[in-house]
């Protein structure tokens, strides 16, 4: 149904899978990492879409590998969403808002992030008239 | 013509949908709308269009020196800041950030005058950070009135809570409630 470009970048293997069980079922391709590196690892292969990053990972937590794609030039084209526990991130974030399109908070509605992913997708392919 | 009617609004993270609904039901207003958005070069073209999908009024990425037109959106570019002249001409300038960002909120709704026979409402919707505080407070200094987005539908609260520990703000409210109310002030009664 898509060739819409998203990824999951999640260290709980439960999370990888149900969030891509549920988009593949909604027909959207969907491609899940355990960290930062792979991640950073996909962008430099090419990837560009919707990247739907955890904030508290081992290795690289989520805001660490903003700051190293934006130090690598790998951010242009892309749209981050923060998937996290956390009601309010720390100050860590500062700096990276202007990177940081969403902030959604765990348990999310898979339907919202859905949504979301959708929105954010049309605009990166330009899905709106080319004019404004 | 002077514009005297002027909404400015500061938002960052959970901002594009938030403004989508924001303006998906508001109608054409008797007022400029300038959004402060925190984002990147690139992507401030990208969100315009989205928004331009939904709303009822055009909107367009700012450009340096043009005047401000009622019921417009015009939305400030990433990488540089935006302040207005006289309250309707724009200017963007290259600068250091300000609260961490580029565009800075604050720096945009200090940049405000008392207007003349005129009406400003500043708005400050979600995002990490306390950009549009001093913004806000400015607004309300100079006889605007202030609104600030609520904790349950804010993506990330710290923005408007921000703005709400300035004592400033007249209202709080969720998207669809601030825009009857933005319509309620510009469109009802004024010219």
């Amino acid at each position: 149904m898509s060739d819409i470009q998203v990824m999951l970048v999640d260290d709980e293997e439960l999370i990888r899978d149900a969030v891509s069980f549920y988009f593949q079922a909604k027909g959207f391709r969907i491609l899940t990492v355990p960290g930062g590196e792979e991640c950073l690892s996909l962008l430099e292969d090419g990837f560009r879409g919707v990247i739907l990053m955890d904030v508290m990972m081992p290795r690289m937590d989520g805001w660490r590998t903003i700051r190293e794609m934006v130090e690598r030039g790998l951010h242009p084209g892309n749209a981050i969403v923060m998937l996290t526990a956390l009601d309010e991130p720390d100050e860590r974030m500062e700096g990276l808002q202007e990177y940081i399109i969403d902030y959604m908070t765990k348990p999310f509605d898979p339907q919202a992030l859905l949504d979301s992913v959708l929105y954010y997708s049309k605009l990166l392919g330009s899905g709106y008239p080319n004019h404004v | 013509m002077f514009n005297n009617r002027i909404v400015m609004i500061a938002v960052s993270t959970g901002g594009p949908i938030t403004l989508k609904k924001l303006f998906a039901d508001m109608p054409p207003l008797n007022a400029a709308v300038v959004i402060i958005l925190h984002i990147q070069p690139g992507m401030d073209r990208l969100v315009a269009k989205g928004l331009a999908a939904v709303a009822s009024m055009p909107v367009s990425v700012a450009e340096h020196g043009e005047f401000l037109e009622r019921g417009r959106i015009y939305l400030a570019p990433g990488g540089c800041h935006l302040t207005l002249e006289g309250n309707r001409r724009i200017m963007l300038h290259e600068g250091p950030r300000v609260n961490f960002v580029q565009p800075a909120a604050d720096v945009a709704m200090k940049s405000l005058g008392r207007p003349f026979m005129g009406k400003i409402v500043g708005v400050v919707l979600t995002g990490m950070g306390n950009d549009g505080a001093a913004g806000i407070y400015h607004i309300k200094e100079i006889g605007g009135t202030t609104i600030a987005q609520d904790r349950k539908t804010s993506a990330i609260y710290s923005m408007p809570n921000s703005a709400l520990q300035t004592g400033a703000v007249d209202f709080v409210f969720s998207p669809d409630k601030i825009c009857w109310k933005i319509v309620e002030l510009m469109n009802e009664g004024a010219n």
